[in-house]
């Protein structure tokens, strides 16, 4: 942190850093999301050269002489129905969990952002526009219209021949749901990035840039975009939990991951031989989940505290 | 005050209708032509285009130029929207149902399980978030919030089917399905608490926090005033706005239900009939509920906002 | 009834009815039992088995099926006797039974129920036809009754349709285009129910919670998507347990209450549960006395000598296992530009090796054994075993996957690649999007079809769109079922007819002008050896062609618990339930 150029204020970024690392919580929970990721890049790294040596990944090869065991020596977590071993569907789960969370952001964040700052940067009939569109988005019920939306892709990407390269490659169902989730959830993000913009319009920075004739693009990107980006971390850590919920209950209503063993499929799975008392599937899933999503909402409290300058000023009052 | 209020009721209907228009283009645009599923496995061509021209699936999707000027407005969506906002939602794909009808019957069961589960629910989080508040940065309050963390970290369907086998099937201590008396009510209120209260109370929780903060505490606490009286007289009212609004804009969803503890429990409310019209692709349910929740929905926001207005002075109606 | 395999366990568990396990509620002799997905009681929208047997229990047509006797044959119910069929087989007679009513309902001026004349009949085999009402029940006489077809493009409701007469007021004549050996089957159809005209007039819209019928039991209380209750109805006479029955029946108990008057129970109550996971749960609670069983269940319920388990038998649970008389097959799009047909013969040949490899590639006996845990048989004609012409020989394509590889190489794909030297990608669509059952087949299909190099994806959709897709005839690979309307050969045989093709029911779109020759052979033939054998060459000649890969035939599986008597499995079972009986216990 103590940089040598030493005349530059601290930015925020190092503040917060600095902030992060005296919470203890936050600090366990950055430990448990590094663990989680290390995971996830060995599934991709299973998962991927399988795919490109066009062999069957060693986790979907059943073995339908084991099927349904205990938890074992060998076997973790016992087998699942086709003599899968459960450990290895749980981690193959961590990487569709982050697959998810990823490729709906790649989708939430820029139409939010845009959209946001569209809105707030020009007011207005663009401004009225976007709201407009956002709270019709935003008042379907959601289930539903990620229901919908994903049935509807699955559909498409399926039956298009453009798409089959891409479906090579990608589960359809994960498209499927990505883009149901992102196509709605993008309406929270674009509220906070255009309330942000609405702000910082009437700044003194932005004001004198337009004073000195720099483009509204350049203004909208260049200059204040670096001063909301924060928002999009925050948005990101505090969302990707409840996508990984929400992946679960689309599965239950049939909307979910179709060839890969995402978590709701499991639990769903699971479902199916709790009264036999197997109940370590379930259990299994449950635990993977519950400790993601768990590190995740308290690293995404710490991180927006820490950022966010709002709260930041609440504390220090209390100092 | 009126005109403002009355504007923004007003600004309710083109959300409504974009909402309609949403949910039209990805059912009936996208989704095709529901003539297949009412005719039947034996359809005949025919039969199918029968069944379209009769219930107008043949028509354009929005506007009819074949029929310019005249009944330009002969098509699809126009129709829809008129009968709904008529008060006219169809009927039933499947059971040929009234959807009016349907939704009548679901109300009442969806409202035993909401409203019970609502109320405990702010109850709870609200008493717990001025425990957390009251003994705020000690072991009490980080405790509560970790384990409401903890809490909404834990997916519902694993809450129902934890519950629903060793609670209900195993242990016998609820029933394990059915909507027969109270009894019946409370495996789903309870799991409902559970999974709910978590992200309410840290909810709460930051507002009182947030008013603690406010520089009338400081003083009141100067001038020596006790902690409860301060929790009790002056956050709490303060923080009352925040709370009243977080209630006003749940209320809608007392009357959509839910989803996963109707389907689960047997209830046979608003939340089951529209996960069966999902699977069934029962349009006209769809439209109805997605319709109605929206408008709900929107309502509410409005009330809050006007509510707002009405109880802090500071902020301007514009 | 082209009706899925997740569906059947809530059928089965419909038709088979349960018992409560609370003495207070077995004092009143009530049957407690689960269905999903009910639809209405219009006989006119029947199609789906739970409908057909909550209509069932209400509703009544001229014939039903006997309750005990195999072969299924059809035994006279509201009519006096069987039909007099005239010598050209063109004109069915039949007579009423007389001092036959309508239970009392409302719908009628004073309140008591109408004594049921022919007209009645006339006026609801002619509603049914009506295009207005959309009924997915049409099919039964449209191209078979006289005047029938006309009637309906001319769109004139006030005139009669010649075909049906009310020749006195207990006298009615079925006139036919052509021979119909059919007839005799469809009328045992809860499509060919009779309904007064009263009830339609009186409650219009609301008909489908008012059922009015001459049935068993009359509707106490409907709580749509939730429970179905029915009572007794008082004025129901005129039917008796039957006397005789097969050979072992009377060793099982089934001949006890001969001569008995129907109904046996006072009242029944249908939940509507959709999860299985709930309704074993209540089964396991005794809050009910009969159950399927799904895949996941069976382990721990049938022992590997395909008994039940000790825990099951010591309750005193019985299990019965019941051929379905269905058929599970994969149908190819034969319109298909990459596995279809083709006017050039020698790409119809390769593609037609491109088929016959996908059918040698899937290993349907360890299919039957692991995932569907043995409650399926694999397939090896087009008929169930069962149905007239059904013969044992053995399938064309059996699992061989040395063949399958030889095959697909032959069919222009060496080791599943295509020109690109990619894998060969086909899509397949199934049904039961979300149930676990459906994943789980899909991806034993794509790992058998991996072995051979073939990229297979298959598209698990709802119930709804995948009947529009299977309809507008685009799928290129369909994971299909049908289970048996009637039990004649001619049932299965229409869904390869030329003519019948999408979006009729041949939604492979198979053709061959030999298979429609032999078709419109049989169709006006009585049942006899002659019919079974042509029903076979159809079957090979259909083989030969490989429009379908065959899969499976699905057996039943029920258990009961004991105090629940007089069950027989049947293959139509929609109004069996007069026949039940609760001991108490």
């Amino acid at each position: 942190m103590n940089d040598a150029s030493t005349n530059r204020p601290e930015s925020l970024w190092a503040i917060a850093w600095q902030q992060l690392r005296r919470k203890q919580i936050a600090m366990i929970c950055l430990a448990i999301l590094v663990a989680y990721a290390g995971i996830w890049l060995y599934a991709e790294g299973n998962f991927w050269s399988a795919k490109l040596r066009g062999v069957t990944p060693n986790y979907r090869i059943s073995n339908y002489a084991i099927r349904n065991q205990p938890p074992s020596a060998t076997h973790w977590l016992g087998t699942n129905y086709a003599g899968r071993d459960n450990v290895s569907q749980i981690v193959q789960g961590t990487r569709i969990a982050f697959e998810i969370a990823l490729l709906t952001s790649c989708i939430v964040i820029p139409i939010g952002f845009a959209l946001g700052a569209l809105a707030g940067f020009f007011g207005r009939k663009i401004d009225t526009g976007i709201v407009y569109l956002y709270s019709v988005v935003g008042s379907v019920p959601g289930i539903l219209l990620i229901t919908a939306i994903s049935y509807v892709v699955r559909g498409a990407v399926e039956r298009s021949p453009a798409m089959q390269t891409v479906t090579r490659y990608a589960d359809s169902g994960l498209l499927a749901v990505c883009i149901g989730m992102g196509f709605t959830g993008w309406v929270g993000l674009c509220r906070l990035i255009r309330a942000e913009y609405l702000k910082h319009r009437e700044r003194q920075y932005v004001l004198a840039a337009r004073a000195i004739g720099v483009r509204p693009a350049a203004i909208m990107f260049r200059h204040i975009a670096p001063n909301v980006a924060h928002l999009i971390i925050i948005n990101f850590s505090l969302s990707f939990p409840g996508l990984i919920l929400t992946e679960a209950v689309l599965s239950y209503l049939g909307v979910g991951i179709a060839n890969e063993p995402s978590w709701g499929a499991i639990i769903n799975d699971a479902k199916q031989r709790l009264w036999l008392g197997n109940w370590w599937e379930l259990a299994g899933a449950t635990a993977a989940m519950f400790f993601l999503v768990l590190a995740l909402n308290l690293f995404g409290d710490a991180l927006r505290d820490a950022l966010d300058p709002k709260l930041r000023t609440a504390e220090t009052k209390t100092a | 005050m009126i005109a403002y209020i009355l504007r923004r009721i007003i600004s309710v209907a083109p959300i409504a209708l974009g909402v309609l228009l949403v949910t039209f283009l990805l059912f009936r645009v996208i989704g095709g032509n529901p003539a297949y599923r009412i005719a039947g496995k034996n359809a005949t061509p025919a039969k199918i285009a029968q069944i379209s021209h009769a219930r107008g699936y043949d028509l354009p999707y929005f506007l009819n130029f074949e029929k310019f000027p005249q009944q330009l407005f002969h098509a699809q969506f126009p129709r829809l929207a008129r009968n709904i906002l008529r008060g006219d939602f169809g009927e039933s794909l499947t059971s040929k149902m009234r959807v009016s009808q349907l939704l009548r019957d679901g109300v009442l069961p969806s409202l035993c399980v909401t409203t019970p589960l609502f109320f405990i629910e702010l109850i709870l989080a609200v008493a717990l978030a001025l425990l957390a508040a009251y003994y705020r940065d000690t072991w009490i309050d980080r405790s509560l919030v970790v384990l409401a963390v903890m809490a909404m970290s834990i997916s519902s369907l694993v809450y129902i089917m934890v519950a629903q086998y060793w609670l209900a099937s195993e242990w016998r201590l609820f029933p394990v399905w059915g909507f027969e008396g109270p009894q019946y009510l409370i495996l789903p209120v309870l799991i409902g608490t559970v999974a709910g209260t978590g992200g309410t109370l840290r909810f709460y929780r930051t507002v009182m926090l947030d008013e603690m903060y406010q520089d009338y505490v400081r003083t009141a606490r100067a001038k020596g005033v006790s902690p409860a009286k301060i929790l009790f007289s002056h956050v709490l009212r303060n923080a009352l706005i925040p709370i009243l609004t977080n209630v006003i804009v749940a209320l809608p969803f007392l009357y959509t239900g839910s989803l996963l503890l109707e389907s689960f429990f047997g209830i046979p409310g608003l939340g089951r009939l529209l996960v069966s019209a999902i699977s069934n692709g029962d349009e006209d349910v769809i439209f109805a509920e997605t319709f109605i929740g929206a408008v709900l929905f929107v309502l509410a926001n409005t009330l809050t906002d006007i509510a707002y207005t009405w109880a802090d002075p500071r902020i301007r109606i514009k | 009834m082209s009706v899925l395999r997740w569906l059947t366990i809530a059928v089965m568990a419909a038709t088979f009815a349960g018992a409560s396990a609370s003495g207070a509620q077995l004092r009143d002799n009530t049957l407690y039992s689960v269905g999903a997905d009910f639809k209405g009681f219009d006989p006119a929208d029947s199609g789906d088995t739970v409908s057909a047997a909550m209509i069932s229990r209400v509703y009544e047509g001229l014939l039903e099926y006997a309750y005990l006797d195999h072969p299924y044959r059809a035994e006279p119910r509201l009519a006096e006797a069987l039909p007099e069929v005239s010598a050209d087989g063109l004109t069915y007679t039949f007579h009423l039974k007389k001092g036959v009513h309508f239970s009392d309902d409302l719908c009628f001026p004073s309140g008591k129920g109408r004594e049921v004349t022919a007209e009645d009949f006339v006026y609801s085999f002619t509603r049914i036809l009506n295009p207005k009402l959309e009924s997915t029940g049409d099919w039964i006489f449209i191209n078979h009754v006289a005047g029938a077809k006309e009637w309906v493009q001319a769109g004139n409701l006030t005139v009669k349709i010649p075909g049906f007469v009310a020749v006195d007021r207990y006298t009615l004549q079925i006139k036919l285009r052509q021979p119909y050996p059919q007839l005799i089957w469809v009328l045992t159809m809860p499509y060919a129910f009779v309904v007064p005209h009263e009830a339609i007039e009186y409650y219009g819209r609301e008909f489908r919670r008012h059922p009015v019928g001459t049935g068993p039991y009359v509707l106490k209380d409907w709580r749509f998507n939730y429970r179905v209750e029915f009572v007794k109805n008082p004025t129901f006479s005129g039917q008796t347990y039957p006397a005789t029955g097969e050979l072992d029946d009377r060793a099982a108990g089934l001949l006890e209450d001969a001569g008995k008057p129907l109904p046996l129970l006072d009242r029944i109550v249908d939940y509507e549960i959709s999860e299985f996971y709930t309704v074993w749960q209540m089964f396991l609670g005794g809050q009910l006395a009969s159950t399927g069983i799904s895949k996941d269940y069976f382990e721990k319920v049938i022992n590997p000598q395909f008994e039940l388990s000790d825990a099951l038998q010591k309750r005193g649970v019985r299990l019965y296992k019941t051929p379905n008389m269905d058929l599970w097959y994969i149908a190819f799009n034969m319109k298909d530009p990459t596995i279809g047909d083709s006017t050039d013969p020698a790409v119809a040949a390769k593609h037609r090796k491109l088929r016959q490899a996908f059918a040698s590639a899937i290993d349907v006996p360890t299919y039957c054994t692991v995932i569907h845990n043995n409650r399926d048989t694999p397939a090896n004609t087009i008929l169930p075993p069962g149905v007239a012409g059904y013969t044992t020989k053995p399938y064309a394509y059996q699992f061989d996957r040395q063949r399958a590889k030889k095959l697909i190489a032959e069919a222009g794909y060496p080791n599943g690649k295509d020109a690109t030297g990619h894998p060969l990608r086909l899509t397949m669509i199934s049904a039961g999007a979300g149930s676990t059952d459906a994943r789980q087949q899909a991806e034993f299909f794509a790992e058998q079809l991996r072995a051979i190099g073939v990229d297979l994806v298959v598209q698990q959709l709802s119930f709804a769109e995948y009947l529009r897709r299977e309809h507008d005839g685009e799928a290129q690979i369909v994971y299909a079922g049908w289970i048996i309307d009637y039990p004649d050969g001619q049932n299965f045989m229409q869904l390869l007819y030329g003519p019948n093709k999408a979006p009729g029911v041949n939604f492979c779109n198979y053709q061959n002008p030999e298979f429609d020759r032999l078709y419109e052979k049989v169709l006006t033939m009585q049942d006899c050896p002659e019919r079974s054998a042509l029903y076979a060459q159809m079957s090979d000649i259909a083989i030969a062609d490989c429009p379908w890969a065959l899969m499976t035939y699905s057996l039943s599986y029920g258990l009961f618990q004991p105090w629940f008597q007089n069950y027989k499995p049947h293959a139509f079972p929609y109004p069996n339930a007069k026949f039940y009986k609760v001991k108490p216990h």
